[in-house]
């Protein structure tokens, strides 16, 4: 037995066999793509021109600001009743976002499926392409054209959050029902029933409790978005941000993020209470 | 098991039958109409008493005004490939660096490995759901009041958003490991180095990858837009066409927006199907 | 004129795949209680499923009723699946409804859309499917949900909804294969005298071949896609059977 890397030993044949550490092609595979992350990180850091001498300073400087101009926060401004009442807007058009969103979902989810879908030729790409837009437009780029096309507003923000929560969740339900016990869907067929009869006696059943759970987690989503969209003018909480950035009011930014954190916390607590309540009951 | 019917003794059943199902159905279209009741006064007193709706005119106004979009700036095109390889490149950078601050938040995040359990167990999650209720424009923003306009604050920005996810996920996987390779390690005499790298980074660094590189690609939807308060990429391109008001240029940029997610989600689907 | 012709059958999984079915034929009279034996692969799951199109096949004639299976499509084709009755190896129930609606769901070939959407259907489909389920012993499980069941109870109900179609055809796809032998002698037994009551032939595939020789008048033995046997019960063998299984491994 010589080197580590090299062992050598007879099989029962009496030939002599060999262990590599580097066995191609798949040693190559998994070595290559770690020197391909590495390249790119490294060449991302020249191209941004990221200054990593300056980074660590960063740090400190990072911490003195923080003390020095977000700290105390002025919570005595979030108290304010035009604020609790852009709170209050937040939470509707967060709600109303999802519902409409979810409703535009179930047909959509279901031209998206492989399995149900009535055209694999047509609606299924085109479900498919539809839903994909819609997840791929990030929601400040809706809230921003909405607010472009309607003016300012809650309306815009219902739209561009229910465009999002749609597209949020249609990939999901696809999924869902792509997972689905075809059996009982076959025995549908064959009593005669046509396409819709089948989504609602084989398909609706078997996803009703996943689907329900995802519709929690996409409010849960959809409200974290609904924070933000007033800051591109969509009404809600975060044209009391946007404000106060330009103002350079930091201290009221430091407790307007706060309460963001607090109502988001909230929400993802009756969420996750909401999702455990529903899969102990189906 | 009887082969004659007793048509009497059916003929109530099938009433009983009957009614219970009419029952419901009522009970269930009573509670449908109150919930319809709701979302319709919801939207009353939010979107109609709120809209301006004098300023936003007919709807011939608003299909004019959605008309302005429709149709691509083929001049501003190739101008846009710098932008977009700089939001790739910050997504990429930010997706590292927010693993590598995993690396500790996931220690300190799973039950079975972490450090100091009444401390640093709550510390990570906080940090986890810290990091995923803030949203990435709020993000961008301090970080940019700290560190300035520019591609760095991006960069932040992506790695602290991104921490809560891939942390979560990586602190359950590691939740979830079998303790026989770990006890095995230590039986031949390993320290706690040797056993996280032998024992417990191969059962979790497949899961791990796979989920660094979704997050990945979602944060390529993110960097897109962190330009509009000012973090570089795209989002910047996109924020001077608005506010020129060249709406052919905007709808330009979302469609180069969409082709580098579609780029993306090739590349993650790509490699998280080998990888499985 | 026969309820069902099948001739010259061919069938295959893929475009490209090799056929499956080799050129079946044969004939289901009124009061057949036809059965279709064969080792794994033979192409009985797939000869069955051609019959109510749940598979297309690629050539040959399929005649029910009168009406020609392999050229049908939509609203035709449902007409003709609603006068088929199919009863599945795993039961094939929608396990989060309930008996009652189970059955009921055997009528969706005759309910229009609205009704279905709110379950609402008429009195006198329930009138039959409490009659049906008093028939297969399950009056006191009207209500209860379909995955509280046993398997053969589940059995039952499917042998219900099926018979809810008043089928003119009823098709079993080895409706015993998931079910012990006591169990599936009277799932068997009891098809038999139902059917046999309601005047309807059925075609079964099944892979016990014992149970084909008790329950069955005719029987069909596929092995490779190909008919190697076809004629009444009685001139069914140990020399034949082991001819059609010969290329079982078990």
């Amino acid at each position: 037995m010589d080197s580590q890397d090299i062992a050598r030993g007879p099989t029962a044949a009496g030939t002599p066999r060999e262990w590599r550490r580097f066995r191609y092609p798949q040693s190559l595979i998994s070595y290559g793509s770690w020197l391909i992350a590495f390249t790119v990180i490294v060449y991302s850091i020249e191209y941004l021109n990221i200054p990593l001498d300056r980074m660590f300073g960063m740090f400190g400087r990072m911490g003195e600001i923080l003390a020095d101009r977000y700290y105390p926060a002025d919570i005595e401004y979030i108290m304010d009743v035009d604020y609790i009442g852009s709170v209050i807007e937040t939470i509707q058009m967060a709600y109303l976002g999802a519902l409409f969103g979810l409703l535009i979902t179930i047909p959509l989810a279901w031209f998206a499926a492989y399995n149900m879908t009535p055209s694999r030729l047509f609606v299924y790409p085109g479900a498919r392409f539809a839903s994909m837009c819609c997840r791929a437009v990030h929601e400040t780029i809706w809230t921003i054209l909405f607010v472009s096309i309607l003016g300012f507003g809650m309306l815009p923000g219902v739209l561009a959050l229910t465009l999002f929560s749609a597209g949020f969740a249609a990939k999901l339900f696809a999924e869902e029902i792509e997972a689905i016990d075809m059996g009982p869907v076959e025995a549908m067929w064959a009593t005669g029933a046509n396409l819709f009869q089948v989504m609602v006696f084989g398909v609706f059943p078997q996803v009703r409790v996943a689907f329900t759970g995802i519709g929690i987690y996409t409010w849960d989503v959809a409200f974290r978005a609904a924070t933000v969209v007033g800051f591109f003018g969509a009404g809600g909480m975060g044209w009391y941000l946007k404000r106060n950035v330009m103002q350079i009011e930091t201290e009221r930014v430091a407790a307007i993020i706060l309460s963001i954190i607090v109502l988001v916390l909230i929400s993802e607590l009756i969420s996750a209470w909401a999702r455990n309540f529903v899969m102990k009951m189906k | 098991m009887t082969a004659s019917t007793d048509t009497e003794g059916y003929t109530l059943t099938t009433e009983a039958v009957l009614a219970t199902r009419r029952r419901k159905r009522i009970v269930s279209a009573a509670v449908t109409a109150v919930l319809l009741a709701l979302v319709v006064w919801s939207i009353d007193v939010t979107v109609v008493k709120d809209t301006d709706w004098e300023r936003m005119g007919s709807i011939a106004n608003v299909l004019e005004a959605t008309n302005r979009f429709i149709g691509i700036d083929f001049e501003l095109f190739p101008t846009l490939l710098g932008p977009a390889i700089e939001t790739l490149l910050i997504a990429c950078l930010g997706t590292f660096l927010g693993a590598l601050i995993c690396i500790p938040a996931a220690w300190f995040g799973a039950m079975n490995i972490t450090p100091f359990k009444p401390i640093t167990y709550p510390l990570a999650r906080l940090m986890m759901t810290l990091s995923r209720s803030i949203h990435e424009i709020v993000w961008a923003l301090f970080f940019v009041a700290v560190m300035g306009l520019g591609a760095m604050a991006g960069v932040f920005a992506i790695a602290v958003r991104s921490v809560g996810f891939i942390a979560k996920m990586s602190a359950e996987a590691i939740e979830d490991i079998d303790h026989g390779p770990v006890e095995a390690i230590r039986a031949v005499g390993g320290g706690p180095f040797q056993v996280f790298l032998y024992a417990v980074l191969p059962q979790v660094l497949p899961q791990v990858i796979g989920v660094v590189i979704f997050e990945w690609e979602i944060n390529i939807r993110r960097s897109a837009i962190l330009g509009l308060v000012g973090a570089g990429g795209l989002g910047l391109v996109f924020f001077r066409q608005m506010n020129t008001f060249n709406h052919h240029g905007v709808t330009t940029v979302i469609l180069a927006i969409l082709i580098i997610i579609v780029f993306g989600e090739a590349v993650s689907h790509a490699i998280r199907r080998r990888m499985i | 004129m026969s309820v069902l012709e099948v001739s010259d059958l061919h069938a295959r999984y893929s475009a490209k795949g090799p056929d499956i079915l080799k050129g079946i034929s044969f004939d289901v009279e009124g009061d057949d209680f036809f059965a279709i034996i064969g080792p794994s692969g033979a192409g009985k799951s797939t000869l069955i499923r051609c019959i109510n199109r749940l598979v297309t096949p690629t050539s040959g004639r399929i005649i029910f009723d009168g009406r020609e299976m392999t050229t049908l499509s939509g609203k035709g084709l449902r007409r003709a699946r609603r006068d088929i009755g199919m009863i599945f190896q795993e039961f094939n129930l929608i396990n989060r409804m309930s008996v009652m609606d189970n059955v009921l769901s055997g009528r969706l070939g005759y309910t229009g859309n609205l009704r279905t959407l709110f379950r609402a259907f008429p009195r006198d489909d329930i009138d039959h499917a409490l009659k049906l389920l008093d028939r297969v012993g399950l009056s006191d499980h009207v209500d209860k949900r379909a995955d509280e069941l046993s398997g053969g109870q589940r059995q039952r109900v499917g042998i219900a909804r099926a018979l809810m179609q008043n089928p003119k055809l009823m098709l079993l796809d080895e409706p015993t294969s998931a079910l012990d032998p006591k169990i599936s002698k009277e799932i068997m037994g009891l098809v038999k005298s139902m059917a046999q009551e309601l005047n309807v032939p059925c075609l079964c595939n099944i892979h016990d071949v014992k149970l084909a020789m008790e329950f069955c008048n005719k029987i069909i033995g596929l092995q490779d896609g190909v008919t190697m046997f076809a004629g009444p019960t009685e001139q069914m063998n140990e020399a034949k059977l082991d001819e059609i299984y010969a290329m079982e491994v078990l």
